[in-house]
C-alpha cells in the first residue's frame, strides 16, 4: 500500500493515520490518538466501511499481526480494541463508551513467564505488554449492541441483532438475536416476535 | 432551595436554566460538556452539595434535580427524560445514572439509529427510544463503579454496594449486590 500517512484536519492530537488504515470517505475518524498504540505491519490492517465512525476514547490497541474490520455504519463510541489477531465489527454495529474488545490476553497466564514478559515492558514505546500469547478473533456481527462499560473476550462470537447490556462479562457465543447481560453474561431472553418485526417492546 | 447566595460552578459561569443552592459547588472543566437541556430549570441542586467531576449529561427535554447535603465524585448522570435525587446521597467514583437506554431494542430500528447516527445520517431523525424516570430516595449510599439503569427507584437509606448494575426497584433499607444486583441484605 502507498497511501501516504494523513493527518485530520480537525485533530488535536498531533499525530497521524497509519498507512496501512484504509477509510472510506464517508467515514469519520475523531482523533489520529485512536492509533497511539496501533502497530501492525500487515497492509490491510484496519478498514472502515462506508459511514463508519469512532470516536474518542476508541483505541486500537493492535499488535504487528493484527487486524481490524469496521462495517458500514458501524458506530464506536469509545472502545478499547486489543487485536492480536483479528477483530470483526459488522455493519451498523454500536459500541458504546468504555467497552472492551479483546482477542488476546497479552500476557501469559503463567507466571513465571509473565513476569519475564513484563520485565520486556519498561524497554518499549509505547510502552505496551505483548507477549507470545495464542490469539482468537473476536467478531462482532451486524446490528449487534453492545452497551457501555461491557468487555467481550478472547474467540467471542456475538450473533447478528443482538444486545449485550452495560457491564456485562461476555465469555461465550451469543447466539443472534439475543439480549445478554451481566457478570458473567446470561441469556436474558430471544428478541419478541414483536421487536423482530421493527416495534419497541414498549 | 435556600435564598440568598447562590452555589457555584468552579469551571465558569452556570448555563442559565441551572439553580446551585447556597455552599454547594460543582468542580470539573467537563461538567457541562454534554448538557443540552432546554428545561426552564433543567437542573437544580439543592445546598450544601459537593459534586466533585461529575458530568450532568442532559438531552434536549431532560430534567435533573438533586437535593441537600449530596457528595458525589465523578458520577456520569446520563438524563433524557427525569432523574430526581433526594438529599444525603452518596454516589461513588466512576458510577453511572442513567434515565434511558440511548437506543432501540428492535434490531431493525437499530439499524435506522446506526444509519441516523453515521456521518451520512445529517438531517435525518433517530427511532424512538425508551424513557423511564429514575428515582434515589433520601440516605441512599451507591458505590464507585455501580451502574443505576433506566426505570429504577432507589428507597430510601439503601446501600448499593461498588460494581452493582441495579436494574430493578431497590427497596428502602436494602443492600444490594452484584451484576445484574441482587438483595443481599439490609443496610447498616
Ligand atoms: C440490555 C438492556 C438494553 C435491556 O433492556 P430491557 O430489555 O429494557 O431490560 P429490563 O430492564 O427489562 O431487564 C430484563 C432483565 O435483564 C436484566 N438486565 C438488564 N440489563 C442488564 C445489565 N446491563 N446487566 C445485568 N443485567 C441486566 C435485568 O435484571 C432483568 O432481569 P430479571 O428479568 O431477572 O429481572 C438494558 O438493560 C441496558 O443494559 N441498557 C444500557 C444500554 C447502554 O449501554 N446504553 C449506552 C448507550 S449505547
Amino acid at each position: 500500500m502507498s497511501l501516504p500517512a494523513r493527518t485530520l484536519p480537525w485533530d488535536w492530537h498531533e499525530g497521524v493515520i497509519p498507512r496501512n488504515a484504509k477509510i472510506d470517505s464517508t467515514a469519520y475518524v475523531e482523533t489520529s490518538f485512536s492509533f497511539r498504540f496501533f502497530r501492525s505491519e500487515l497492509d490491510d490492517a484496519i478498514e472502515y466501511g462506508r459511514g463508519a465512525s469512532t470516536y474518542l476514547g476508541t483505541m486500537f490497541d493492535v499488535g504487528p499481526r493484527g487486524r481490524v474490520r469496521l462495517g458500514d455504519y458501524a458506530l464506536v463510541h469509545g472502545a478499547r480494541i486489543i487485536c492480536d489477531s483479528e477483530i470483526t465489527i459488522g455493519e451498523y454495529a454500536l459500541i458504546s463508551w468504555n467497552v472492551v474488545l479483546m482477542d488476546t490476553y497479552r500476557l501469559p497466564a503463567n507466571a513465571s513467564e509473565r513476569r519475564r514478559e513484563l520485565e520486556r515492558v519498561p524497554g518499549r514505546d509505547p510502552r505496551i505488554a505483548s507477549g507470545d500469547v495464542v490469539a482468537r478473533p473476536v467478531r462482532v456481527e451486524r446490528n449487534v449492541w453492545i452497551g457501555f462499560d461491557a468487555c467481550i473476550l478472547p474467540g467471542v462470537t456475538v450473533g447478528e441483532g443482538s444486545v449485550v447490556g452495560a457491564r456485562s462479562v461476555v465469555m461465550t457465543d451469543v447466539p443472534p438475536f439475543t439480549i445478554v447481560a451481566g457478570n458473567p453474561a446470561r441469556i436474558i431472553r430471544p428478541m419478541s416476535q414483536q421487536e423482530m418485526n421493527g416495534a419497541n417492546a414498549q | 432551595m435556600s435564598a440568598g447566595e447562590s452555589g457555584k460552578w468552579l469551571g465558569g459561569a452556570l448555563p442559565a436554566n441551572v439553580r446551585v443552592g447556597m455552599n454547594s459547588v460543582i468542580i470539573g472543566d467537563l461538567a457541562f460538556k454534554r448538557f443540552h437541556s432546554r428545561q426552564p430549570e433543567a437542573l437544580c441542586v439543592g445546598a450544601n452539595c459537593t459534586m466533585d467531576g461529575v458530568h450532568f449529561d442532559l438531552g434536549d427535554a431532560a430534567q435533573l434535580t438533586i437535593g441537600d447535603y449530596c457528595y458525589f465524585t465523578n458520577a456520569v448522570l446520563l438524563c433524557e427524560l427525569e432523574v430526581r435525587i433526594g438529599s444525603y446521597v452518596v454516589v461513588g467514583w466512576n458510577t453511572t445514572i442513567a434515565d434511558s437506554d440511548f437506543h432501540p431494542l428492535a434490531p431493525a430500528q437499530r439499524v435506522a439509529d446506526a444509519i441516523a447516527c453515521s456521518p451520512l445520517g445529517k438531517g435525518r431523525t433517530r427511532p424512538p427510544v425508551v424513557k423511564q424516570p429514575v428515582v434515589i430516595e433520601d440516605d441512599v449510599w451507591i458505590g464507585p463503579n455501580a451502574a443505576i439503569l433506566k426505570g429504577v427507584r432507589v428507597g430510601a437509606g439503601a446501600w448499593i454496594e461498588a460494581g452493582s448494575v441495579v436494574t430493578r426497584d431497590v427497596p428502602p433499607g436494602a443492600r444490594v449486590l452484584g451484576n445484574p444486583a441482587q438483595i443481599v441484605g439490609e443496610a447498616k
